[in-house]
């Protein structure tokens, strides 16, 4: 279309462009396959060999199997995985990293591709409270249901590989299914499919399922990654090379801050201080403190809510009751706010609730503290993470009738806090140094509320009823909750080896 | 009851699940998500480097590109691709992309979006002005290795018979040119003469400065299925991904390879473990050589290369005992001081074995980018069309005669160099500058200087795919270009095999392939008429067929891409008169004959392509590395490669997610453990590195694979080349990126 009168050069734009944007129909392609049936895939003569012929027996699963020899580093694997999947942009289910080893007199790297092991014991399904994970009877592999899940994300702190992966768009966490259903039909999985030196294969493993837990010989796991026993890995890796007897993943010096979730750190902070006050409160009789330990909870708990990728679905939270503490706690904690409500409104009739109250809070409290205990995670080990929420119940419970007592319980904690900072782990360098200006604050709020509380003790004689207790409460609240939030983004979150700088 | 119970509580599928569900695919495809079930697939081999694989592009019903897949049957890949292959859609829908010509009105002032009428017009204004004012020769053109050969050839031809330039160079300058020029002075032209194959069937390869296991797994793919059980030589001063996988590593000093090789040589031809019959038929110049290298024995070279004179003689012997020997190189031998005399040294060692012309034999450039190779003969930048010279009176008569233009309008000169380019402006000879599909402000040698010669230019034209390179952040006008799968055309491999790239996506925005920003700039400058016959990438395909005839590259048998398409790529020579090899998959159809004993592997017959077919051996003694550790300079600094995932400055690599995720995201250095402790250098802690020229802060990555006194930086990252020193090899004028003096300290 050219248009009369237009000066040659911009009529040659507008055909150029025009042809630009057109695009040569696949009927008028001459190179079009012709093929347009279902046949054997032509891939099939280079995978035959690493998949097995036939299905597990009783006893076994499939499982991948590496070889480091034969893995030259070039992960086509994960990008093949992520193609032939229909991943969305930046979402991988397999992953690569580095290991490094050996002396001046022999040099050594290998680069390491996995990705989930389908365990025999996998921490991701024992620890979902909707059961979205389910083990696959016949095959072993670990199969994620997507459209029972709620993104609660709690498999991805305790798979200790780094596993599964949230999703934003859909509001729920997805992982590797062996591509369970092209190994139905006898295909390869996308990653042995896409290996061109063939590294990656499917074998099958004996599962020993008689003993207290399932178990697999894990002997041939990858050294440098995190300890088997957690979940009993099912995958192989193998070389006849050897590996050195020091390894060390490229990223090891480099640990990543971790996500942030604030609608938990409100979760936490909320109602462990709603607990400590309402303890208290309900001891004491003061409406106000019983006011204020009601808004809390209820903030706290409603903000878990948002934490949710797909809180429609959360109803079926209680499924997971006999082995995900995030069940309980679900459950306890929502039996513990309509509880509490009551107990405040009918406390004088009935004298019994105020104990039942508190205990039920208690134990939910404890299941919060036994979701993050139940981690593969050093820094959310018991006694930590047991000083940290507990510290907050207890000054909670103290402030408004022993604020001394609540300054020093508070000094004690920061100071535990501090000694974290300090120690020579991943998570102490992260304190250190990625989130050194939070940590600051953290103890500057902790600093002022100590202060602040003492203040109280000395001019205040009736804590409960002065605004300066109230002016300390919002200080070591908000201390609190950037002490929470160094909780998660200071974690030492598991993983597999990574590339260098993280 | 119970079933419905469980299906309320377990909810096994629904719109969630149906996003990943897979159908039996088509195509010989295997099984696929449904919701990206192709309506049809086209091959087209990819953009990114000179392996020349073919993807079988997934395309919906409008004929759009949704998903890829690497090429099951191509004789290249086999099916396999790497990731950059995998992912080579996705850096076209990037939101980075130009969509519109950019023109920064004032000095400092924003670039703004202008219509290509415009832009096209101040193109061709601002260019002629300058010509006006300061000479023909004051503009100038640097391109590419990354466009198809079509639009190299339109590029070249119209910036010298069309606007008069003279000096155009290519970032192959960068990459390639140390085997171009090595090539040709020994075997008379441009040609490697190898087939992939050849990765299979040798019972010793010895890869010199490459790393093909990161670099070309592709490549690398076809050395593990070698069946011969064979030795792998790996000379690096770096123990690399390739050099874990090898039989032998040889751990040089920076530069210390010629020393090696000729230590190698002098060993080899004092045992007389040679081929006689071979040197006295086919080459010319041993004499010469016996005698220079007798000056070379193992125990002399020791120092220089990091080599322990046994070593060498162990390197010697294997290359004795093997019956298939071949060679192979690519950026740590063609960067370099004296990369030519390198590649030659290279070269001499399978001439003077005899280890040429068979199976598994050769001396093997490994190529950089997808079309280096179609740069270096259609480029018209260094070398006339089709590998001819400027200065022959009857290559420019050829010329001339096959694309119907005057002969005065081709020039008698040739080119400066790339580094002498920059000199030129510098200097205030070159005053207008146009950049095609490179970004020099990343990737030049002594990064800075490039950014300070752009206040020396009246005019920087940039065009790009993206708007937001780091040279074309700097640029006066931004031309939209189309990329890889939004337009078609051929590129040739590595082992000279062509191949077809296609339209399978939508450019954005007004983004036009360069082959249509050539026409428009042909037309606005008005020699519209010269090039009215080159309408398609195919019609252009035809005149470089014709300009082929008769040259060593010959390939005016090939009809057209569909021919190409269904051969599987094909590789040069492929005169009229040719028949097919192996790996070109030619049907009755298309009228020749399938003859399975015909390799297109070159010199089987000991012919080169010199005037006397004799090969030339050539040599010339080892100097020191211009810059090397002192006092106060003390280690070696190496750049290269930083993984399979990453590609040269990143323009396109970063835009991918998944790419991102598999390469390091920060910049990092390599220190050796015993250098890490002697300065207090923890693993991952930050440091800063410095040379003579600038100074620069990384993460310290303490790993023994990079041996004591060096370390190893990846030159994807922009400060990189803010440290390398300016060398550069004088035959091929190709830049020593990874030899230069630079110290190293923790960051305060």
């Amino acid at each position: 279309m050219i248009a009369p009168g237009k000066p040659p050069l911009l009529s040659l734009v507008d055909e150029l462009l025009a042809e630009q944007q057109s695009l040569q129909t696949p009927v008028a392609r001459f190179s079009e396959h012709h093929d347009n049936v279902q046949r054997t895939p032509d891939l099939e003569p280079v995978y035959r060999d690493l998949i097995p012929l036939s299905a597990p027996a009783p006893g076994e699963q499939y499982a991948f199997e590496v070889d480091l020899d034969s893995c030259s580093g070039c992960k086509a694997c994960v990008a093949g995985c992520h193609s032939l999947n229909g991943l969305d942009e930046e979402e991988t289910w397999r992953d690569v990293g580095l290991l490094t080893g050996g002396h001046e007199d022999l040099p050594w790297q290998q680069t390491v591709t996995s990705a989930c092991h389908h365990c025999a014991d996998p921490g991701c399904l024992n620890g979902c409270p909707v059961l979205a994970y389910e083990k696959d009877p016949a095959t072993g592999i670990v199969r994620h249901l997507d459209d029972q899940c709620i993104g609660c994300s709690y498999c991805i702190l305790k798979c200790p590989y780094d596993v599964p992966k949230y999703s934003e768009r859909l509001g729920i966490v997805r992982k590797c299914d062996m591509c369970h259903s092209r190994l139905a039909e006898g295909e390869a999985p996308a990653c042995v499919q896409s290996c061109p030196t063939h590294a990656i294969k499917i074998v099958k493993v004996a599962v020993d399922l008689d003993g207290d837990r399932p178990r697999v010989d894990t002997s041939d796991f990858l050294p440098g990654a995190p300890d088997a026993d957690f979940t009993q890995p099912t995958t192989r890796y193998v070389s006849r090379k050897g590996l050195p007897a020091e390894v060390r993943p490229a990223d090891a010096a480099n640990p990543q801050p971790q996500h942030a979730h604030w609608p938990l750190v409100i979760l936490l902070t909320f109602t462990q201080a709603a607990l400590g006050f309402s303890i208290t409160g309900l001891g004491s009789e003061s409406t106000l403190l019983n006011g204020v330990a009601l808004g809390l909870a209820a903030i706290g708990l409603s903000a878990s809510v948002a934490h949710l990728g797909r809180p429609m679905r959360a109803w079926r939270i209680f499924l997971g009751l006999r082995r995900s503490w995030l069940s309980r706690e679900a459950v306890i904690l929502g039996t513990w706010f309509p509880t509490l409500t009551g107990t405040v409104i009918l406390s004088g009739q009935f004298p019994l609730l105020a104990p039942v109250a508190a205990a039920i809070g208690l134990a939910g409290i404890v299941c919060s503290a036994m979701i993050y205990i139940d981690t593969p995670r050093q820094f959310w080990r018991a006694p930590a993470t047991a000083i940290r929420m507990g510290g907050t119940v207890l000054v909670g419970a103290l402030l408004p009738i022993a604020p001394l007592a609540a300054a020093t319980a508070l000094a004690a904690k920061l100071a535990f806090e501090f000694t974290q900072s300090r120690a020579d782990t991943p998570s102490g360098q992260l304190l250190r140094q990625a989130l050194k200006p939070a940590l600051h604050l953290r103890l500057a709020l902790g600093f002022t509320a100590v202060i602040t509380m003492s203040f109280v003790t000395i001019m205040v004689t009736k804590p409960i009823e002065s605004v300066a207790t109230w002016v300390a409460g919002v200080v070591w609240l908000a201390g609190e909750l950037v002490e929470r939030y160094l909780y998660f983004r200071a974690v030492d979150a598991a993983k597999m080896p990574g590339v260098q700088t993280g | 009851m119970k079933t419905t119970l469980d299906s309320l509580l377990h909810a096994r599928g629904g719109p969630t699940t149906e996003e990943l569900v897979q159908e039996p695919g088509r195509f010989g495809l295997g099984r696929l998500p449904s919701r990206r079930a192709p309506a049809s697939t086209v091959d087209s081999v990819c953009g990114f480097c000179a392996t020349g694989c073919s993807l079988k592009v997934h395309l919906d019903d409008r004929g759009q590109a949704i998903n890829l897949s690497p090429s099951p049957d191509y004789p290249v890949n086999l099916g396999m691709a790497c990731p950059k292959g995998w992912e080579a859609l996705t850096p076209l829908a990037a939101d980075d992309r130009a969509t519109h010509p950019l023109f920064r009105t004032t000095k400092g002032g924003p670039l703004r979006p202008v219509s290509w009428g415009d832009a096209i017009q101040t193109f061709v204004d601002r260019m002629k002005a300058v010509q006006y004012a300061h000479g023909s020769h004051s503009i100038a053109l640097l391109s590419t290795g990354q466009i198809p050969t079509e639009e190299m050839a339109f590029l070249g031809s119209l910036f010298k018979f069309g606007m008069g330039g003279l000096h155009a160079d290519s970032n192959t300058r960068q990459c390639m040119a140390t085997a171009h020029v090595a090539y040709k002075q020994a075997f008379g032209f441009d040609a490697p003469p190898y087939t992939y194959s050849d990765f299979e069937e040798s019972d010793v390869l010895v890869f010199s400065g490459a790393n093909p296991a990161i670099a070309h797994p592709i490549m690398w793919q076809r050395v593990m299925r070698n069946p011969h059980n064979p030795q792998i030589v790996v000379i690096d001063p770096r123990h690399t991904e390739t050099a874990m996988a090898a039989t032998d590593h040889f751990a040089i000093t920076p530069k210390g390879d010629l020393w090696l090789l000729y230590g190698v040589a002098h060993e080899l031809i004092a045992r007389n473990a040679i081929d006689r019959d071979f040197i006295e038929a086919h080459t010319t110049g041993f004499d010469e050589f016996a005698q220079f290298i007798a000056e070379y024995p193992p125990e002399r070279c020791a120092a220089a290369s990091g080599i322990d004179a046994s070593r060498i003689r162990d390197l010697a012997t294997l290359i004795d005992q093997g019956k298939r020997v071949s060679f192979w190189w690519t950026m740590g031998v063609n960067q370099g001081h004296q990369s030519t005399r390198i590649t030659h040294a290279l070269i001499n060692l399978a001439l003077i074995t005899g280890n040429i012309g068979r199976p598994g034999t050769g001396a093997n450039s490994i190529t950089g980018q997808c079309n280096a190779m179609g740069s270096r003969i259609f480029g018209n930048t260094t070398s006339l069309l089709g590998g001819r010279s400027f200065a022959e009176q009857t290559d420019r008569e050829d010329v001339a005669r096959l694309l119907e233009i005057p002969i005065e309008r081709i020039p008698t000169q040739s080119s400066l160099a790339y580094d002498q380019i920059i000199d030129a402006i510098e200097q205030g000879e070159i005053r207008a500058l146009w950049v095609i599909a490179t970004n020099p402000a990343h990737s030049w040698i002594n990064q800075d200087r490039f950014r300070q010669i752009r206040e020396k230019l009246d005019f920087l034209v940039v065009q790009d795919m993206y708007a937001s390179t780091e040279t074309a952040a700097m640029a006066d006008l931004v031309l939209p270009a189309a990329g890889w799968g939004e337009k078609d055309g051929t590129f040739i491999n590595s082992e000279r095999r062509i191949g077809v790239t296609r339209k399978v996506a939508v450019a954005p925005g007004e983004a036009l392939a360069d082959f249509s920003i050539f026409r428009l700039i042909a037309e606005a400058w008005g020699c519209g008429d010269m090039f009215a016959k080159w309408t398609s990438p195919e019609a252009v395909f035809r005149k470089l067929a014709l300009l082929s005839l008769g040259r060593p590259c010959d390939f005016s048998g090939i009809k057209g891409y569909d021919q190409l398409s269904v051969a599987g790529g094909i590789q040069w020579p492929f005169a009229s008169t040719t028949r097919p090899s192996v790996g070109d998959r030619l049907t009755d159809s298309l009228s020749i004959d399938e003859d399975s004993s015909s390799e297109r592997r070159l010199f089987a017959d000991g012919k080169f392509f010199t005037p006397d077919q004799r090969a030339r051996i050539l040599f010339e003694a080892p100097t020191h590395a211009p810059e090397s550790p002192s006092a106060d300079y003390s280690f070696w600094l190496n750049t290269g490669r930083g993984s399979s995932a990453q590609w040269h400055t990143g323009s396109r690599s970063d835009k991918s997610d998944v790419l991102r995720k598999l390469a390091p995201r920060e910049l990092y250095v390599e220190i050796h453990p015993s250098d890490a402790e002697r300065l207090d250098i923890k693993d991952g802690c930050s440091v800063t590195v410095g040379s003579r020229r600038a100074s620069i802060s990384a993460r310290a990555f303490v790993t023994p694979t990079v041996s004591a006194g060096q370390v190893f930086m990846p030159m994807h990252f922009r400060e990189v080349n803010r440290l390398t020193f300016a060398a550069f090899d004088p035959h091929s004028r190709q830049p020593s990126y990874k030899a230069c003096a630079v110290h190293i300290e923790r960051a305060s």
